[in-house]
C-alpha cells in the first residue's frame, strides 16, 4: 500500500466534503514564515446559464485527474513566490450549496497568495480531466453538452 | 485489440457505454483509431476531427501521429468542466 505525503494530501481529489479549517491549518502549518494566505472554495449553485439547477455530480478520470492537479501545486510553486499550495476538488454527487472545490495559497506576503490562487483555480479549469452533470428540471445536462 | 475509455458526454453518444473496444493492433496510430471510431459513432467521429474532444494515451495528451500498443491505456475525454 502506498505510503501517504505530505503533498498527497495538500493534492486531492475525494468524494467526501472537506473541512475549510482542517485545510487551512494545513497550509498554515507548513511554515511559519507564512504571512498571508488566499483562499478559493467553488460552491455548488442552483443556477447555470439560464436555467434551474437542482443539484449536481462530477465525474473525474481517476489517475489522470490526480496527476494534474499535483502538476498544478508544483508548477504553482515553481512559478509563484509562494509557500505552500493545497488544491483539492470533490466527485460524485454535490448538492445545492455544498462545497466542490478548493485552493488555498500561502505566502510570505498576500499579493502572491492571490495571484497564485487565482492561477491555480483558471488552470484547473483548463487541464483537469473533471466533468460536471446538472441535474434541472428539464432533465440531466453534461455542461459543454455540445463542445 | 484496444480499449478505450469515455467520460462524460461522450458516453451518451454511444449509448452509455464507458468504454469501447477497437480492433487496431499494435502500432496503429491515434489517427487509426479516430478513423475506426468515425464509422461506427459519426457525432464522436466529428468531435474528434474538430479536436473538440481529445485523446488520452496513459493518462497524456496524445497526437494524432501518437502509436498505440493493447496495453496502452486509451481515454476520449470532452472539454473538462471541474470547478465552479
Amino acid at each position: 500500500m502506498a505510503v501517504e505525503t505530505d503533498a498527497d494530501m495538500l493534492v486531492r481529489v475525494q468524494e467526501g466534503n472537506f473541512s475549510i479549517d482542517q485545510e487551512l491549518e494545513r497550509v498554515r502549518a507548513r511554515s511559519t514564515k507564512i504571512g498571508g494566505i488566499a483562499m478559493f472554495l467553488g460552491t455548488a449553485r442552483d443556477h447555470s446559464k439560464g436555467h434551474d439547477v437542482s443539484s449536481m455530480a462530477f465525474e473525474h478520470y481517476e489517475g489522470m485527474a490526480q496527476k494534474k492537479l499535483k502538476e498544478i501545486r508544483e508548477r504553482a510553486l515553481q512559478d509563484f513566490d509562494i509557500i505552500e499550495a493545497l488544491v483539492l476538488h470533490r466527485y460524485g454527487p454535490i448538492e445545492i450549496g455544498e462545497n466542490i472545490v478548493l485552493i488555498i495559497v500561502g505566502a510570505q506576503h498576500r499579493a502572491d497568495a492571490f495571484k497564485a490562487c487565482q492561477w491555480c483555480i483558471d488552470e484547473l479549469k483548463k487541464i483537469t480531466p473533471i466533468w460536471k452533470m446538472e441535474y434541472t428540471p428539464q432533465g440531466d445536462v453534461w455542461v459543454e453538452e455540445h463542445p | 485489440m484496444v480499449q478505450v475509455r469515455l467520460f462524460g458526454m461522450l458516453k451518451t453518444l454511444v449509448a452509455g457505454s464507458n468504454m469501447l473496444e477497437v480492433p487496431l493492433s499494435d502500432g496503429a496510430l491515434v489517427k487509426d483509431l479516430v478513423d475506426c471510431l468515425q464509422i461506427e459513432y459519426p457525432e464522436l467521429g466529428k468531435l474528434l476531427q474538430q479536436k473538440k474532444v481529445v485523446v488520452s494515451v496513459n493518462q497524456e495528451i496524445a497526437h494524432w501521429e501518437t502509436a498505440l500498443v493493447e496495453s496502452d491505456e486509451i481515454a476520449l475525454l470532452p472539454p473538462f468542466a471541474g470547478g465552479t
